[in-house]
């Protein structure tokens, strides 16, 4: 026995095709083989517009999607067939036609209590030259395909139960993105792969507000493929109408562009305790997709925990400063210092590069601390702190070792490119002015003494290297300070003085 | 392997590809491949999909784009590159108005190989056109002739079902396809010449949709046509002017005659380019790309071609059509200065945007509340999304 479409694709496959699209290609075929038709054609029904939208086509043993809207002629067998929902043929010179019509509701992919309608019909095609079709086949026809529609209404469900189970790992696994999501360097990756690991828009974009300087700044860019860029150069001053986004974030009206593309875009302000941090921003604008409503309502309810994770991790980033940095000269502490120290050391080691300290003193700082006072002292420390970082190479790296003691690791520098930024800096130093009130003296210079010591020249392990540069720098206080020292020709000096030679300063 | 075709309304293109998989099957008996087609919004949502989630909607290994799409889905990493591959891509052997836009920032790589060709042009039936034409070829060379033929050309009595001008690939609505030609041939588009900024909104863009929705808004077309959901598309014979980029089947038979599609300057005219491209992420490479190979053989690509009346891209097969055509110097012309659609990332999206307002209005015109305004505001919405896209990508 002959067997029909239904029957063999569940054959093939094992289960009901999922989607509409495959469910109705293999109806038109099934319907096609068993009533001998020459085609059959399944169209949706938009009552808002009254057009038929042509979907599916089977002919000539080929299926094929096609679009095309047209209108039902008022009285016509389509139209009867819509308004009565019932089966009707007809004939005219184009053919003989059965129209089937149908409404199923289907259950809400949103995920809501509703229903959502579908209503349309499947027209059936023979040739002029062929039989029109009898009541009794019309009506053997307009129930096969019913059934099959009983059955499209099953796949539907099982599709959804499948969107659902997708929506549930979702919910567990960006969860748990957002909760470990601690430095702000690769958190913010992770919060944007993670939306569009499970979602997929064409674009999410982070922006974060500057508060100090009242602008939205860009964050990162996540695109479909999932790879994220930098958008550190987007910056949007924070006022109403500079841009749609101050907009937004400014609770300010959206406007008729963003009404007419809310399908597509999902500006999502980001706040903390009522504080608005950021915006959040996901579009399907290249592909003008239509984000799907529950896609948008699960985005919406991860909006708190997202806006959480990003304040955890730029809050993270900030206690982490503060454990690593000084907060007065801004630079890096001794902890952080020493763990960069064997990283760099071991880098020179093993690529047989010079590495040049620099340890440097402010001189007579506790005299000024005793006769100014401490915040004359803190002054004098935030303006060394801010010389320094000014004039170093970003590879260069400084610390406040402790005190008014500050070392600069030059990685890849001799000696000599040691004693020119040492130079460099002293200058700098010499020339300020601080400010002293209530003092004779009205205002204060600062210097410095400075030992310096190289990397393989004067030491060849780290204690030894910092040893020499302390040695250095002794050796310069007990010379009259302000001035610099390599160990290399302090130890000449020294070696020539034990000689009887003299003294004899090296800077 | 599994290919996706474009469907098109002429269900020829559909039996033509089967019958040319069914010789393909012969010729590669160890691959099994199978095709299914999508309408243009399908094949589109499908690729995206993929996109968003490649396991759970798998690309068929063989697709067939319109050529702009190839910069768009290559950058987006779906493609494979051919050239390399496919001999004909590799010797470059296509016409150069292909490969110029084929190839716009590399030429030695091809991320699509081109595959077949069609130009609007305009047709007529000189006996329907009788009395309001008297030199078809002058006066139907400018778009005010062609406008004013139409108004002047009258129903004969013994036909109700007459009328003046059909398009017979309209999807129902006012859409990109028809409006482009007039666009252009009034030097309007969709974007500046080099592409920095949308230009909906310039006068001769607008002037151009305005062209061909003053069509419908006049009667001269019929939107969503309910005649043709119950005949069918009209017969050559119950119209006076037909816009097609197919050669019509019969067309001599009913007298038809050829001439380039009304109002372009150049002489030339808007060129529809279809490729097919290698998923990049196929399991079936090789057989993926020998089919490629194998549909751009010569005797494929023209057969193919042949079975619904457009032109295959193959420099060789495509000159030799162009020589043997009946309505030979008319395609000359046309082929003369062909203008393709640009491929560039955001065109085929600013395609949709176009796409979405001339559906909007088309339902307005349909309801008799059409109203110029309506489509200023339509394209400056338009234009504006499409700076903003322009600004992303």
């Amino acid at each position: 026995m002959k067997k029909n479409g239904k029957e063999l694709f569940a054959q093939a496959s094992g289960t009901v095709p999922e989607g509409r699209g495959a469910f109705m290609a293999a109806s038109l075929e099934a319907l096609v083989e068993r009533f001998s038709l020459d085609a059959a054609s399944y169209y949706e029904y938009d009552e808002k517009t009254g057009l038929l939208r042509l979907l599916l086509r089977h002919a000539s043993g080929v299926s094929f999607e096609h679009e095309e809207n047209l209108r039902p002629l008022p009285g016509s067998a389509a139209a009867r067939a819509l308004e009565g929902l019932q089966a009707v043929p007809a004939k005219s010179p184009a053919g003989c036609f059965l129209y089937s019509p149908f409404r199923l509701d289907y259950c809400d992919p949103a995920g809501g209590r509703g229903v959502v309608p579908c209503f349309g019909l499947v027209r059936m095609e023979r040739s002029p030259r062929r039989r029109r079709f009898s009541p009794a086949e019309a009506a053997k026809a307009d129930a096969y395909l019913r059934s099959y529609l009983r059955d499209y209404y099953k796949a539907e469900l099982l599709s959804l139960h499948r969107k659902y189970d997708k929506n549930v790992t979702a919910i567990t696994e960006l969860t748990e993105v957002f909760a470990t999501a601690l430095r702000v360097s690769d958190s913010f990756r992770h919060i944007l792969s993670g939306i569009q690991t499970y979602f997929g828009f064409d674009r999410v974009r982070l922006y974060l507000i500057d508060e100090k300087n009242r602008k939205l700044k860009g964050e990162l860019s996540a695109d479909i493929r999932g790879q994220v860029k930098s958008i550190s150069y987007e910056e949007i001053p924070l006022e109403p109408g500079a841009h749609r986004f101050a907009d937004i974030v400014l609770g300010k009206s959206s406007g008729a562009f963003m009404e007419r593309y809310k399908d597509c875009v999902l500006y999502m302000p980001l706040a903390v305790q009522g504080v608005t941090i950021g915006l959040l921003i996901v579009d399907n604008l290249l592909s003008q997709q239509r984000i799907e409503p529950e896609e948008l309502t699960m985005l919406k309810s991860f909006g708190g925990q997202i806006a959480l994770a990003v304040d955890n991790s730029r809050l993270f980033d900030k206690v982490e400063e503060l454990s690593l940095y000084d907060e007065l000269t801004k630079l890096p502490l001794r902890r952080y210092f020493n763990q960069r120290f064997q990283e760099e050391f071991y880098r020179a080691e093993r690529f047989k590069q010079p590495l040049a300290l620099v340890w440097a003193d402010i001189d007579y700082f506790k005299e000024v601390n005793d006769t100014y006072g401490h915040q004359i002292g803190d002054k004098v420390l935030r303006e060394t702190g801010r010389v320094i970082l000014s004039n170093l190479r970003k590879i260069d790296f400084p610390c406040r070792y402790g005190g008014d003691e500050i070392i600069i690791l030059l990685p890849q520098a001799s000696g000599e490119e040691a004693r020119r930024l040492a130079e460099r800096l002293s200058q700098e130093l010499s020339e300020l002015r601080i400010p002293v009130p209530f003092s004779k003296a009205k205002e204060l210079r600062v210097t410095l003494s400075i030992g310096v010591s190289t990397f393989p020249q004067d030491a060849s392990t780290t204690d030894a290297l910092l040893e020499k540069a302390d040695d250095a720098l002794y050796w310069v206080k007990s010379h009259g300070r302000a001035g610099i020292a390599l160990y290399s020709d302090m130890a000449a000096a020294e070696k020539e003085k034990a000689a009887g030679g003299g003294t004899h300063a090296p800077v | 392997m599994l290919i996706w075709l474009l469907s098109d309304y002429d269900h020829r293109k559909h039996l033509a590809f089967k019958s040319l998989l069914g010789r393909f099957s012969s010729a590669y008996p160890e691959t099994r491949a199978e095709f299914s087609v999508k309408s243009r919004r399908s094949m589109w949502e499908s690729l995206f999909a993929h996109l968003r989630d490649p396991k759970r909607n798998p690309m068929a290994d063989v697709v067939e784009i319109p050529q702009n799409w190839t910069e768009l889905f290559s950058r987006l990493g779906m493609l494979s590159e051919l050239a390399s591959e496919v001999k004909p891509l590799e010797q470059r052997r296509y016409p150069d108005f292909i490969l110029k836009e084929l190839c716009r920032h590399d030429e030695s790589r091809a991320w699509s190989a081109p595959w077949w060709l069609e130009a609007p042009a305009l047709f007529y039936r000189p006996q329907a056109v009788r009395g309001a034409v008297d030199a078809p070829a002058e006066q139907l060379a400018t778009w005010e002739g062609f406008r004013a033929a139409l108004d002047r050309v009258r129903s004969p009595s013994r036909r109700g079902n007459f009328r003046a001008l059909s398009v017979p690939g309209s999807s129902g609505s006012v859409s990109v396809s028809d409006v482009l030609p007039r666009m252009w041939g009034r030097r309007g588009g969709l974007f500046s010449d080099d592409f920095n900024r949308a230009t909906f909104n310039r006068d001769e863009t607008i002037g151009g949709v305005e062209d061909w929705l003053e069509l419908a808004v006049s009667g001269k077309i019929e939107l969503f046509s309910a005649d043709r959901f119950e005949n069918g598309p009209r017969p050559a014979e119950d119209c006076a002017f037909m816009i097609s980029s197919r050669k019509l089947p019969g067309a001599a038979r009913a007298g038809l005659r050829i001439l380039p599609y009304p109002g372009y300057p150049s002489g030339g005219g808007l060129t529809l380019v279809y490729n097919l491209a290698v998923s990049s992420s196929s399991r079936e490479h090789a057989a993926a790309s020998a089919f490629v190979s194998w549909a751009m053989e010569p005797r494929n690509a023209s057969y193919f071609a042949e079975s619904f009346g457009v032109f295959p891209c193959l420099r060789t097969v495509f000159e030799d059509r162009l020589r043997e055509e009946r309505e030979a110097e008319v395609y000359r012309r046309l082929f003369s200065a062909p203008e393709l659609m640009p491929n560039i990332m955001v065109y085929p999206t600013a395609e949709l945007l176009l796409e979405r307002a001339l559906w909007n209005l088309s339902l307005k015109i349909t309801r008799r509340d059409y109203d110029r305004e309506d489509l200023l505001r339509e394209l400056i919405m338009a234009q504006g999304e499409a700076d903003y896209l322009l600004s992303l990508y």
